[in-house]
C-alpha cells in the first residue's frame, strides 16, 4: 500500500477551498497532471434519471475546461457495460475508463491501473470510505486499489403508509418476522405485496441476498472455498420466504426489476423492495401516491446487524489507456464536491455515493422520504460474503444462484433442503479450485 | 362462399393473431403515461391520445441516425451477402464438381457457435483488422450469418427450377456463363427476392454485434439505440420505444410491399418461353 | 488454353465459389475455430486459462441445469418449428391468391418478423405481463377468469408462452420462403390437375407439396437451426427464469460466459448445439440427395 503524500492531500483541500474562494467555477490545479495531447473515453451505465446523465455531461465539460482534456462519454443500459467491459478487457483496447458493477474489476485485476492515489486521497478527503467499499475497491489479490468506488443504487422497502396503518401497523416492522405478520395483515386487506422471484437482476438479487443473510446465512464462507449455503441458516431463510411467498401477489416468479414499479404504482401492491425511482416517478405521474409512499431499510434478523445488497458501482482504468494520469484526474474531479455534489442532488439521491462525508449532502434531508436510503452503503455487504469478490462470487451472483434458490422452493415447489442442495452443486462448481 | 372459407376467414384469423401486438404498440406510441400505467383503464382504447412519445422520439434521441445506420448497414450487407450467396449457389446447385458435398456441409459450421459467444473470438479478428467502431465493418460480419442461410435457400430454389430451358441452351451452343446470366439469374427472381428480404429482416433485427462492435452513440443502429437509450435500469419509456419499433418496421414492410409484383412479373415472363 | 475453360471443368465453380471462400473463411472460421477451443479451456473473461480437455463437457453432463436446458431446447424447436411450417405454408398458399387488397395484406402479414426481435420481445413481455396483460383483461372481462394469468411465472405455461411469441414471430419466415416457391410452379400444372378432376387436397398433396419439398426441406433446417440457437426473444421476456426453466444452449451459455464471466464454460455449452447441427447436416444432404 502506498503512501500519499499529506501535502498532496492537504494541497487537495486548499485547492479547492481557494478556488472557490475566488469565486472561479473550476480552475483547480489537476492532482494527477493529464498527459500531453490526452482524451479519454468513459463507459458507463445510462442514468436511471435523466438528470444523472445531464449533470454528469455539465460536470465533464468542467474537467475538459479545466484540464483541456476532452471526454466522449457513452452511455448504455447497465447490463450491456458488462459485455463490453468483459471485450474490452480480453482485447486490451477500447474506453479507457469503465463505470462497472460489483465483482467486475476483480474478474481481470491484473488489467487494470493501480488506483490507490485517487482511493485513498479520496477517502482521506472525503471522510473515509464505507467498509464496503473497500472490499469492492481494494483487492487483496493485487495487493493495491484497482477500482475507484461511486456508489451504490440503495433499495429501501418501499410502502404504502395508509394501507400498512390500517393492516394495524403504525411503526414500520423492525424484523422479519413482524415484517411477515404485516404481509398477512396486508394481504387480508386486499393489498398484498410483491418482491421479484424472476431473473431480475437488482431487486431480485437485492432483497433474497438480504433474507439469507439477515438469518445468518451466506453463500460460502471466509476462505472462498467452503460452500455454506446449504447449512441449517440457509434452510431457515428459504422457510421464511416460503411463508412469504404465500402473502404476495401471484405472478412474482415472472418479475424482472420493472415489474414491481409498474404493479406498485398502479396500486397492485402496497409493498416491494425498490431504489427511489418508484417514488420519483410517482412524484411526476402519480402525486396521491407519492403522497402516501414511505421506506424503511430492510428488516434485521437473528443475524442482528444490517446486511443489505445493493447494486454498486466503481470506476476502473485499464492498463491498455494511454492516459492514465488524465484518467485518474477524471475520476478525482468527477468525485470530488463540487462536482459529485451537485450531481446526487440532481438524481435526488439515486445513487448513494461511497464517500461518508455525502451523507452531509442536502438531498437526504430536503424530501425526509429519502433519508432512509442515505446510509444504504453502511448497511450493505458485498455479494460475495463471506467470500472474497472476484470472478467466482461474479459468476454466483449472474447465475442467480442465491435468488433461484428460493425462486425454486416456493415458485417451483421444491423442498428447501433441495432448493438449496441444488445451490449448493453449482456453487460447489463455481468455487472450485 | 368458397372464396369466403378458402381466404377470408382463414385470412381474418390470420390476421388477428400476426396483427394484435402491433394494435398494442401503435395504442402504446400514443397513450399518455398515466393510461399506460393503469390496471383498470382499458387497455384496447386511448383516452387521450398524445403525440409526446413520437416527438420525444424524434427530438430527444438520435433515432433519425440510428435509423440512416440501420438503413445504410442492412442494404449493404444485403447486397453483398446476395451476391455472394448467389455465385456460391449457382456453383453447389447447378455444377457438378468434387467436394460440393463437403463445401455444403461446412456451411452447416457456420453456426457452430451462435454470436453470444462468437463476438468474443471475433473481436480478436476485427481488432486486428482496424475494423473496431467502423459502422461499415458490420456488413461483413452480418454476412457472416447471412451468407450461409442465402446460399442454401437459393440452392434450394435453384433446384426447383425445371433444367429442361438449360438443357435447351446447352444444346444451342450458350456457354455456361451466359446460361448463367441469361435463363437461371432471371428464373431466380423470386428466390433472390426472398433472400433479399431475409437478409434485409436479420440485418435490421441484428443487436448483439451492433452493440458490442460499434462504440460511438453516432454509430448505433434502431435495435441497440432504442433498447440502451430508453431503458433506463428499471424503467422503460414504453410509449417512445414501441413508436421507435413501429417506424423501425417500415422499411422492409414497405420494401416488400412493392416487391410483390415482381414475384408475379418474373416468373409469367419466364414461363413465356 | 484448353485447360482453362469456363465451361468445362472446375474454373467456373472455383471462381463462383471464391467470394463466400473469402467472406466466410476469413472472417468465420477463425473465430469459430477459437470459439469451439475455448470450450476445452478454463477461460475466463479475464484470464485466457488453460486446456483442460474435457472436463467442462464432463461437468456439463452432470449439471441438472443443462439437462433442462436441452429438454427445453429441443422441444421448444420442435413445436415451433412445426407450427410455423404448417401455419406458414398455410398462410401462403392463402396470400398466393388473387383478391381485393392482397399486397395490403401480403406486406403487412409480414410484420412480425420485420420488428427486430428484441423490440417485439419487449411488446410481448409486456401482452404477457402478469399484472398487465390485455389478455388477462379481456378474458377477465369476458367472465371467463377471474384472475390475471401467470404467463411467465410458472416453468410450464412460461414454456408455452415463449413458444407462442415465437411462432408469432416465426411464421413470415415460412410464409415469405413459400410464396416464393409457389410462383415457382407453372400454373399449367394445377390446370392440368383441375382438368382431370383431382381435388383440392389432392392437388396439394401430389403436386403442390412435392414440388415444394427441397424448399421446404431448407426451410425447415434453417428455422430449426435458428430457433435451436434463439437467444433475444428469451433472454429478453425471462432471462431464463423462473428458475432457469426457459433456458435455451445460447441464453444459458451467455449467462455463464458473459455475466457470469466464465468463458470456457459458457462456450462448452455452446459446443453441445454440435450434435444438433451434425444431425440437421446429414439429413438434409440424404434428403437433397433423393431428390437430385
Amino acid at each position: 500500500m502506498r503512501k500519499i503524500p499529506r501535502r498532496t492531500v492537504l494541497g487537495w483541500g486548499l485547492g479547492v477551498a481557494a478556488g472557490r474562494a475566488l469565486g472561479q467555477a473550476a480552475k483547480v490545479e489537476p492532482v494527477f497532471k493529464p498527459e500531453k495531447d490526452a482524451s479519454l473515453r468513459l463507459l458507463r451505465w445510462s442514468g436511471f434519471v435523466k438528470s444523472d446523465e445531464e449533470l454528469w455531461n455539465a460536470n465533464t465539460k468542467k474537467f475538459t475546461e479545466a484540464t483541456g482534456v476532452p471526454v466522449s462519454v457513452e452511455y448504455i443500459t447497465w447490463e450491456d457495460v458488462r459485455p463490453k467491459a468483459a471485450l474490452a478487457a480480453n482485447l486490451g483496447t477500447g474506453p479507457d475508463i469503465i463505470m462497472g458493477w460489483y465483482d467486475d474489476p476483480h474478474i481481470y485485476p491484473q488489467k487494470l491501473v493501480d488506483v490507490s492515489d485517487v482511493a485513498e486521497g479520496l477517502g482521506k478527503q472525503l471522510g473515509g470510505w464505507y467498509d464496503v467499499a473497500r472490499t469492492y475497491g481494494y483487492s487483496n489479490r493485487m495487493r493495491h486499489w484497482i477500482a475507484v468506488p461511486v456508489g451504490g443504487t440503495v433499495e429501501c422497502l418501499t410502502y404504502r403508509t395508509s394501507w400498512t396503518k390500517e393492516a394495524g401497523f403504525d411503526e414500520f416492522p423492525r424484523s422479519p418476522a413482524d415484517l411477515l405478520k404485516l404481509a398477512r395483515a396486508l394481504k387480508a386487506k386486499g393489498h398484498p405485496v410483491g418482491f421479484a422471484l424472476g431473473h431480475a437482476v437488482g431487486d431480485g438479487n437485492n432483497w433474497t441476498h438480504w433474507v439469507l443473510w439477515t438469518f445468518g446465512g451466506k453463500a460460502v464462507e471466509k476462505d472462498s472455498k467452503t460452500i455454506a449455503i446449504a447449512q441449517k441458516p440457509s434452510l431457515e431463510a428459504i422457510a421464511y420466504v416460503q411463508e412469504l411467498y404465500a402473502q404476495m401477489v401471484p405472478g412474482v416468479g415472472s418479475w424482472l426489476d420493472p415489474n414491481n414499479n409498474r404493479a406498485f404504482l398502479a396500486g397492485e401492491i402496497s409493498l416491494t423492495n425498490n431504489g427511489i425511482s418508484i417514488y420519483y416517478a410517482a412524484k411526476k405521474d402519480f402525486p396521491q401516491i407519492a403522497e402516501d409512499i414511505n421506506h424503511s431499510p430492510f428488516p434485521i434478523g437473528p443475524v442482528g446487524r444490517a446486511t443489505e445488497l445493493a447494486n454498486f458501482s466503481q470506476a476502473f482504468i485499464f492498463k491498455h489507456s494511454r492516459f492514465p494520469n488524465a484518467a485518474k484526474e477524471y475520476i478525482r474531479f468527477m468525485l470530488s464536491p463540487d462536482q459529485a455534489g451537485p450531481w446526487v442532488d440532481a438524481m435526488n439521491g439515486y445513487v448513494t455515493p461511497a464517500l461518508k462525508q455525502y451523507q452531509d449532502l442536502p438531498v437526504w434531508t430536503k424530501d425526509p422520504k429519502a433519508t432512509p436510503f442515505r446510509d444504504g452503503i453502511a448497511r450493505m455487504q458485498h455479494n460475495g460474503y463471506a467470500g472474497e469478490p472476484g470472478q467466482q462470487a461474479a459468476a454466483a451472483l449472474a447465475e442467480f444462484i442465491v435468488l433461484d434458490m428460493f425462486a425454486d422452493a416456493t415458485v417451483n415447489g421444491m423442498s428447501a433442503k433441495d432448493a438449496a442442495a441444488r445451490a449448493e452443486n453449482r456453487l460447489r462448481r463455481i468455487y472450485r479450485g | 362462399m368458397r372464396r369466403l372459407l378458402s381466404i377470408w376467414l382463414p385470412l381474418l384469423a390470420f390476421a388477428l393473431f400476426l396483427l394484435f401486438p402491433f394494435y398494442w404498440m401503435v395504442l402504446t406510441s400514443i397513450k399518455p403515461n398515466e393510461e399506460l400505467v393503469s390496471v383498470t383503464a382499458n387497455p384496447f382504447w386511448v383516452a387521450h391520445p398524445t403525440l409526446d412519445h413520437i416527438k420525444y422520439l424524434l427530438s430527444s434521441t438520435s433515432y433519425p441516425r440510428w435509423f440512416w445506420n440501420t438503413m445504410a448497414v442492412a442494404s449493404a450487407a444485403t447486397a453483398l451477402s446476395i451476391s455472394v450467396s448467389f455465385s456460391a449457389a449457382v456453383a453447389l446447385a447447378r455444377l457438378r464438381f468434387r467436394g460440393s458435398e463437403g463445401v455444403s456441409l461446412g456451411i452447416y459450421l457456420a453456426y457452430l457457435i451462435p454470436p453470444a459467444i462468437l463476438f468474443i473470438p471475433l473481436a480478436e479478428v476485427m481488432l486486428k483488422l482496424g475494423w473496431f467502431d467502423r459502422l461499415w465493418a458490420l456488413v461483413p460480419v452480418y454476412s457472416t450469418f447471412l451468407v450461409p442461410f442465402c446460399t442454401w435457400l437459393l440452392v434450394g430454389y435453384l433446384k426447383s427450377i425445371p433444367r429442361e430451358l438449360e438443357e435447351a441452351a446447352m444444346v444451342d451452343g450458350a456457354s455456361r456463363v451466359r446460361i448463367i446470366l441469361e435463363i437461371i439469374l432471371p428464373l431466380s427472381a423470386p428466390g433472390l427476392i426472398s433472400a433479399f428480404i431475409f437478409c434485409f429482416t436479420l440485418s435490421w433485427n441484428e443487436y448483439l454485434y451492433a452493440l458490442v462492435f460499434m462504440s460511438s452513440p453516432a454509430h448505433k443502429t434502431v435495435p441497440v439505440g432504442l433498447a440502451t437509450e430508453l431503458v433506463r435500469g428499471d424503467i422503460y419509456q414504453w410509449g417512445p420505444l414501441m413508436a421507435g419499433a413501429l417506424f423501425g418496421s417500415l422499411p422492409v414492410a414497405v420494401l416488400y410491399f412493392f416487391f410483390v409484383e415482381h414475384y408475379v412479373a418474373g416468373m409469367s415472363g419466364a414461363l413465356k418461353g | 488454353m484448353r485447360g482453362l475453360s469456363l465451361d468445362r471443368g472446375p474454373l467456373l465453380p472455383t471462381l463462383l465459389l471464391v467470394p463466400s471462400a473469402v467472406l466466410l473463411g476469413g472472417l468465420l472460421a477463425f473465430p469459430l475455430v477459437l470459439g469451439v477451443l475455448l470450450g476445452f479451456k478454463d477461460a475466463t473473461i479475464g484470464e485466457a486459462g488453460n486446456f483442460i480437455g474435457l472436463d467442462n463437457y464432463r461437468y456439463l453432463l452432470t449439471d441438472p441445469v443443462l439437462r433442462i436446458t436441452a429438454l427445453n431446447t429441443a422441444l421448444y424447436t420442435l413445436v415451433t418449428v412445426v407450427f410455423k411450417l404448417a401455419l406458414g405454408l398455410a398462410l401462403a398458399l392463402i396470400l398466393n391468391q388473387r383478391f381485393a387488397g392482397y399486397r395490403f395484406w401480403r406486406s403487412v402479414l409480414l410484420l412480425p418478423y420485420v420488428v427486430p426481435t428484441v423490440l417485439s420481445a419487449f411488446a410481448w413481455w409486456w401482452i404477457l405481463d402478469p399484472q398487465f396483460s390485455f389478455i388477462s383483461w379481456g378474458l377477465i372481462r369476458l367472465g371467463i377468469l377471474d384472475q390475471h394469468v401467470n404467463f411467465l411465472g410458472s416453468a410450464w405455461l412460461a414454456r408455452a408462452s415463449l413458444m407462442v411469441a415465437n411462432v408469432w414471430r416465426g411464421i413470415p419466415f415460412f410464409t415469405v420462403g413459400y410464396l416464393a416457391g409457389l410462383q415457382s410452379i407453372p400454373k399449367e400444372l394445377h390446370e392440368a390437375a383441375a382438368i382431370d378432376g383431382a381435388s383440392g387436397w389432392r392437388t396439394f398433396w401430389e403436386i403442390t407439396w412435392l414440388l415444394l419439398l427441397p424448399l421446404t426441406t431448407i426451410l425447415t433446417i434453417f428455422s430449426a437451426i435458428f430457433t435451436f440457437t434463439d437467444f433475444q426473444l428469451i433472454w429478453t421476456i425471462t432471462r431464463g427464469g423462473p428458475a432457469n426453466a426457459t433456458h435455451l444452449f445460447v441464453t444459458l451459455a451467455y449467462q455463464r460466459a458473459i455475466p457470469g464471466g466464465a468463458l470456457g464454460e459458457g462456450a462448452a455449452i455452446a459446443g453441445f448445439t454440435l450434435p444438433f447441427l451434425a444431425l440437421l447436416a446429414w439429413a438434409a444432404l440424404d434428403a437433397l440427395r433423393r431428390q437430385a
